[in-house]
């Protein structure tokens, strides 16, 4: 089986009492664990422990955790990163709370991933029998739940070559420099059935360019857009359209730096979609089609 | 710095307005500002902080500064409508 889904994101924060106000207040996310300088999270229609830690000190991505079907599929990833010439490492049980025995990968791009195949179950806020379709009390913009990231690194095609090789994904979109000359400038891939769950454009090595909640739909989303405009959360762009994963989207940042993005949409993939591609002279369009403007901050704005 | 910049309709280069990506860097070459919140060494380092390199989009000045942008940056007036609304401003050079 290949990996399940992104299951967390661990993020550093510059202060620790604002994100906890950002991600609670703001995008709604329930505090299910406190330590020392870290808070974990979950949103209301997860059903694992957590898929936010917020940590103290600095700005960026600390890693990405991916959660796989079974003890038999870490270890095959772990070969496959081992035979591929990444650094990876044995985690314990309980080194994440609440996350079972995992594999520590550093990426070609130096981001760390770790691969889990258990994680304590907690429950969505609705349940499991004849459960409401929405929550009775929800909190600011009520995300339901974690979807994708996107990282950037300075070799996009052994970034997509990993994935591909190690972990299963496939690309559902590529944006190549042109036909004559091509050169990877992108890649969205999935292992579930949705447009990416893991994406990079090419920059910095180790960096975040954002990480994502999905939404019901395009009206989630401008009332997302609403309360961000209420809670003076800057946003970056949207509400708009992206041609890549044709998912609708607003952007903004958390108080500390750190993109994040609201998505709802875009369509769904298989083991058998044919993988899209996009030319430079279009990146425009392909991010944001509507208007199809990119700002200078898009592209180059990381953590 | 940024939103006094803003409110009189001027803009420079900038990005997150949080203080974690470090895009609003400027030149401080007199007079004094401070921080109301923290920003990350991992943004600003304590060199570049000794050089009177600030964060416009998170410092506050607490007498009149004057600033330099970074080269590659500039000075753009994004609404006409504030010129002369907002806070006390001079452009030089």
């Amino acid at each position: 089986m290949s990996v399940m889904r992104l299951g967390y994101v661990q993020v550093r924060v510059t202060d620790l009492d604002q994100a906890r106000s950002h991600y609670m207040d703001t995008l709604g996310m329930q505090v299910v664990h406190e330590e020392a300088g870290k808070i974990f999270l979950k949103a209301w229609d997860e059903y694992d422990h957590h898929s936010v830690v917020l940590e103290a000190g600095g700005v960026g991505l600390v890693k990405l955790g991916y959660k796989c079907e079974s003890q038999d599929d870490l270890a095959r990833y772990e070969r496959n990163a081992i035979d591929f010439g990444c650094l990876t490492e044995r985690v314990s049980s309980g080194e994440n709370k609440a996350v079972g025995e995992g594999v520590r990968v550093i990426l070609p791009s130096d981001h760390v991933v770790e691969l889990y195949a258990e994680m304590e179950l907690v429950g969505t806020a609705t349940g499991v029998l004849n459960p409401a379709p929405i929550p009775r009390h929800r909190t600011g913009i009520g995300v339901p739940r974690l979807d994708h990231a996107l990282i950037t690194c300075e070799d996009p095609e052994t970034e997509e070559r990993f994935f591909a090789e190690c972990l299963g994904f496939r690309p559902a979109e590529r944006l190549i420099s042109d036909f004559a000359e091509v050169d990877l400038l992108g890649s969205w891939m999935f292992c579930s059935n949705t447009p990416h769950d893991i994406a990079f454009i090419k920059g910095p090595n180790g960096k975040l360019h954002h990480f994502a909640y999905s939404a019901a739909d395009w009206n989630a989303i401008k009332y997302a857009s609403q309360l961000l405009a209420i809670d003076d959360v800057p946003v970056d762009v949207g509400p708009a359209q992206h041609g890549i994963t044709r998912g609708e989207t607003v952007y903004f940042f958390d108080p500390s730096g750190n993109r994040n993005e609201i998505f709802s949409g875009g369509y769904m993939t298989f083991p058998d979609f044919p993988t899209i591609t996009w030319t430079a002279d279009q990146l425009a369009k392909g991010i944001f089609y509507m208007g199809s403007e990119l700002n200078e901050r898009f592209t180059t704005v990381l953590t | 710095m940024l939103g006094a910049l803003r409110r009189s309709g001027y803009t420079h280069r900038f990005g997150c307005r949080r203080g974690g990506c470090g895009v609003c860097r400027v030149t401080v070459v007199s007079g004094h500002a401070r921080y109301p919140t923290e920003v990350s060494e991992q943004v600003l380092d304590p060199t570049e902080r000794t050089a009177g390199v600030w964060l416009s989009c998170r410092s506050v000045p607490v007498t009149d500064v004057v600033i330099e942008l970074d080269p590659g940056d500039r000075l753009s007036c994004y609404a006409p409508l504030l010129v002369n609304h907002g806070p006390r401003m001079k452009e030089q050079g």
